[in-house]
């Protein structure tokens, strides 16, 4: 609720910005990172956490949150891979199971991590930016799944 | 490198909501047909000698040769900026200054500046300098009186391989390839201006063409006799001279902009451009302007026949009424990338070359704020300008009818009408996703 006002008059000061680029020399200030801790859950792990030696502890999925899986085998993609809808501010957790090593990108919320084949990595965070974003294998280029936060 | 981001980005807008589709579809139709039919029956825009002129000594200063050739040598530092900035700044796009500078801060920045301000890189077109000091080397120009013949589609050309850079190229994200795109595209130009002459650079520099293009609808206008002058935007709109190519100029935005929209489209991700790669990519940005561009021609070919006009002058007579609906597609579809994907550049200024410790505008640990534009606002941007643009574009298209015609019927309009609705249509139907 507190988030409204600012966002607004970001908003509205925005078209001024493209006016003004030149001189500008700021930008937004904000780490998205910081929005994407804005977690509803309790006892989430907080925020943008990766995960990168990806435990084996059987992460308990969250009542409210969505959990993505995919794995990779020999640059083919399967399981939730494609356009993955997802509401607003649901905890996502992400799990990816590779043959290869490489590295997880989730592009615009900037999360990665690492991955050890065979070993699935995590990614858990609270989507709250909308748009739509790719996840991608870093090295390989392999386009993993699409996030659609709306 | 990654399937959904033109050039260089984070993220792509999310599909409009199916209401604002629809919304946006019913007034593109209602609008159209009550330009046609209720609006007014004779000319009623300026012509080419209207606008309030600017001051005299306003236009001197504007038109004299110590303040452009001083913004030139200012945009020709810029540039050479940016290509240092991309040969010795670092390897990774997410921190490398050129890029984004490149296909947000410039390309998408020209929209809005040359929408405010004219043709504004006609003015500082570093090239233009450069090809000043090369000049004495071969000062005979052989090929200046073939110029006016080719009219616009030397930039067309240009333009497309810009396109093809920035929505088909697998690497178009890396800054080597920005270096070399910039290198390679300023020689290419400077030895067609050494046989074209300096007046090459408005027929074939494609930024210069596109943002003299994107000025038509800027207040800004140049009278016959050269006098500078404010006016009616649409007046100016319809005052475009009419040259070759400049029908293939416009398509070649609407296109482009149109297969951006299309791999987007999880029906293009999953269909016939599953592979991701530069053949399906080329193949799809080809068809995509050769798709708009036989639709035009088509509409405007029947209105001129039910008209009783000659049909081959048509495409041309109507080109500049299909600025306004290129320019709508164009802000739906860059405007969240340059407010937000845009914030990289002003971060990434702080330090240019990644040296340990540099944060000379203490920008550099910012990261972008991707909710600084909310999704509302972008869906409402995006319908809003697909809208305007359609109006505009039809209104012009009738004025255009009357003055060709004074007793011009409505019905004889209607084709180019229709194919002007197909082209909303297939503007709002891209941004929902199908």
């Amino acid at each position: 609720m507190i988030r409204r006002p600012a966002r607004l008059s970001r908003a509205l000061a925005a078209p001024a910005l493209a006016l003004l680029l030149p001189l500008a020399a700021c930008a937004g200030t904000d780490a998205s990172g910081e929005a994407a801790g804005t977690t509803s859950g309790s006892s989430a792990p907080s925020g943008a956490s990766a995960t990168p030696d990806a435990p084996q502890e059987s992460a308990p999925p969250e009542e409210a949150g969505q959990r993505i899986e995919v794995s990779v085998a020999g640059g083919q993609v399967s399981g939730d891979t494609g356009r993955v809808p997802v509401t607003a501010g649901t905890q996502v957790t992400l799990v990816i199971t590779g043959d290869a090593a490489d590295e997880v990108h989730v592009h615009g919320y900037d999360l990665t991590a690492d991955l050890v084949p065979g070993t699935p990595a995590e990614l858990s965070f609270a989507a709250t930016i909308p748009g739509v974003f790719e996840v991608e294998l870093h090295e390989a280029g392999t386009a993993l799944l699409t996030l659609q936060v709306n | 490198m990654t399937v959904l981001a033109h050039g260089v980005g984070s993220r792509t807008d999310l599909p409009i909501p199916i209401g604002f589709a629809l919304y946006g579809a019913g007034a593109a139709i209602l609008a159209s047909f009550a330009v046609l039919l209720l609006f007014w029956r004779t000319p009623h825009l300026g012509g080419a000698d209207s606008g309030r002129p600017l001051p005299a000594a306003f236009q001197r200063l504007l038109d004299g040769s110590a303040v452009r050739r001083g913004l030139q040598a200012g945009a020709l530092l810029v540039a050479a900026f940016v290509v240092a900035a991309a040969l010795a700044g670092p390897d990774d796009t997410s921190r490398n200054l050129a890029p984004w500078v490149l296909y947000v801060t410039f390309w998408v920045g020209l929209v809005p500046v040359s929408l405010l301000l004219g043709p504004v890189w006609r003015v500082v077109n570093p090239l233009r300098l450069l090809h000043r000091l090369l000049r004495p080397l071969s000062p005979d120009a052989p090929g200046a009186a073939r110029l006016p013949s080719l009219g616009l589609w030397p930039a067309a050309g240009a333009l497309t391989v810009f396109v093809w850079l920035e929505l088909v190229y697998p690497d178009r994200s890396e800054p080597v390839t920005v270096a070399v795109f910039l290198l390679g595209y300023a020689v290419v130009q400077l030895a067609l201006a050494q046989w074209f002459g300096e007046d090459w650079f408005a027929s074939g520099d494609g930024f210069e063409a596109y943002s003299t293009l994107i000025a038509r609808l800027s207040p800004w206008g140049r009278r016959s006799d050269g006098r500078l002058v404010l006016r009616n935007p649409l007046a100016n709109a319809l005052a475009t001279p009419s040259q070759p190519g400049l029908a293939a100029l416009v398509m070649v935005l609407l296109g482009s902009t149109a297969f951006d929209g299309l791999t987007r489209t999880v029906w293009w991700q999953t269909g016939p451009g599953a592979a991701n790669d530069w053949f399906s990519g080329t193949v799809g940005l080809l068809l995509s302007i050769a798709l708009v561009a036989g639709l035009y021609v088509l509409g405007t070919r029947l209105s001129g026949r039910l008209a009783g006009q000659d049909v081959r002058i048509q495409p041309a007579r109507y080109a500049a009424t299909v600025i306004p609906i290129a320019l709508g597609y164009t802000v739906a579809h860059y405007f969240s990338l340059l407010m937000l994907d845009g914030q990289t550049t002003w971060i990434l200024l702080s330090n240019p070359f990644g040296a340990d410790g540099v944060d000379l505008f203490g920008t550099y640990g910012n990261r972008v704020d991707l909710t600084a534009v909310s999704a509302d606002l972008t869906a409402l941007v995006q319908v809003g300008a697909i809208i305007t643009g359609h109006v505009v574009g039809v209104v012009l298209a009738h004025e255009r009818a009357l003055r060709s015609a004074r007793r011009a019927r409505a019905s004889d309009q209607l084709p180019l009408v229709l194919v002007m609705v197909v082209f909303t249509l297939g503007g709002l139907g891209l941004l929902f996703g199908f």
